[in-house]
């Protein structure tokens, strides 16, 4: 195995390495705020712990389709074009959500 | 001018491609991105939609659900997006022994997750809950059948490139996987999480 192969042995490698770490961190940040212990479980989410969720929901999409997909070495209207579209998806979602609640 | 942009164009990773051209990979991997994106955004703004209606039915459905196989999947779909993406480094560097170990590593990981996802779909059934049982449980089994079906797609393709090394193939395989990885980071909130 040559050296720029080696686990966090070059730059984009340790790009790759940080990104998997904080995708991790996000997706246990996630499970905690939905709160899935005990009698928490079975009420409504309060609004901020719904809104955490999807920022960090957000947060991830956006890691992967920058740092996996490699979209951030492309041009700001693709970049622009696929957050807009996660972001989108995701307001939908939050809207109907508070819909939801209201009702 | 012309000729500044026809040396730009041919910077650009696919040159050739029009608007596509900036785009990293295969331009047709992105095409494809970008519809499944379109196909689950209509679908998760349909499911928010309905759930407006029916509140007390969609979260007592969720409650039934496990959430923490969810987000242990979660987990292992973004490991195995990682192996994907060192697997993309590997063949760049020309480490084709190397290339095929982290390919080998996604595809394990990639079992896991169908593994884990039998089991709650064999708790489901097993419950009595199936995609008639109410609107929850219809798109229960629709968006992470369809997923599913990706992922199976995707497993497909990792062993196919691990056969055919090749640094494109290789980008391809991985590109769709990410897509998958990106559609689940969706998913699992939706469904599993938010009440």
């Amino acid at each position: 195995m040559g050296d720029t192969t080696r686990i966090g042995g070059d730059p984009a490698t340790r790009r790759l390495l940080i990104t998997w770490a904080v995708l991790m961190g996000l997706t246990l940040i996630t499970m905690a705020s939905a709160r899935l212990g005990g009698e928490a479980r079975l009420e409504a989410l309060p609004l901020w712990s719904a809104g955490l969720l999807l920022a960090t929901t957000f947060f991830k999409a956006h890691r992967v389709l920058m740092v996996y997909l490699g979209l951030r070495a492309s041009t700001p209207a693709w970049r622009g074009a696929f957050t807009g579209l996660t972001l989108f998806t995701l307001l939908l979602v939050g809207a109907g959500y508070l819909v939801a609640q209201a009702a | 001018m012309a000729e500044q942009d026809a040396r730009q164009e041919t910077t650009l990773p696919n040159p050739g491609w029009g608007p596509l051209s900036a785009l990293p990979g295969n331009p047709l991997m992105w095409v494809l991105i970008l519809s499944e994106m379109l196909v689950f955004a209509a679908f998760f703004g349909l499911f928010a939609w309905l759930r407006a209606g029916e509140r007390e039915v969609f979260d007592a459905s969720q409650q039934l659900l496990d959430p923490v196989a969810g987000g242990l999947n979660t987990l292992v779909l973004l490991t195995s997006g990682l192996f994907a993406a060192l697997a993309v480094q590997a063949i760049g560097q020309g480490e084709r022994r190397r290339c095929r170990q982290w390919l080998a590593g996604a595809f394990v990981l990639g079992v896991v997750f169908c593994v884990v996802k039998v089991v709650e779909y064999a708790d489901k059934l097993g419950q009595g809950l199936a995609p008639e049982t109410n609107t929850f449980f219809t798109f229960y089994y629709l968006l992470t059948g369809f997923h599913f079906a990706h992922v199976l797609f995707g497993l497909g393709l990792i062993a196919l490139v691990a056969w055919k090394l090749s640094h494109d193939n290789v980008e391809t395989a991985a590109a769709f996987w990410h897509m998958v990885d990106l559609i689940w980071i969706l998913l699992y909130p939706i469904l599993y999480l938010l009440r």
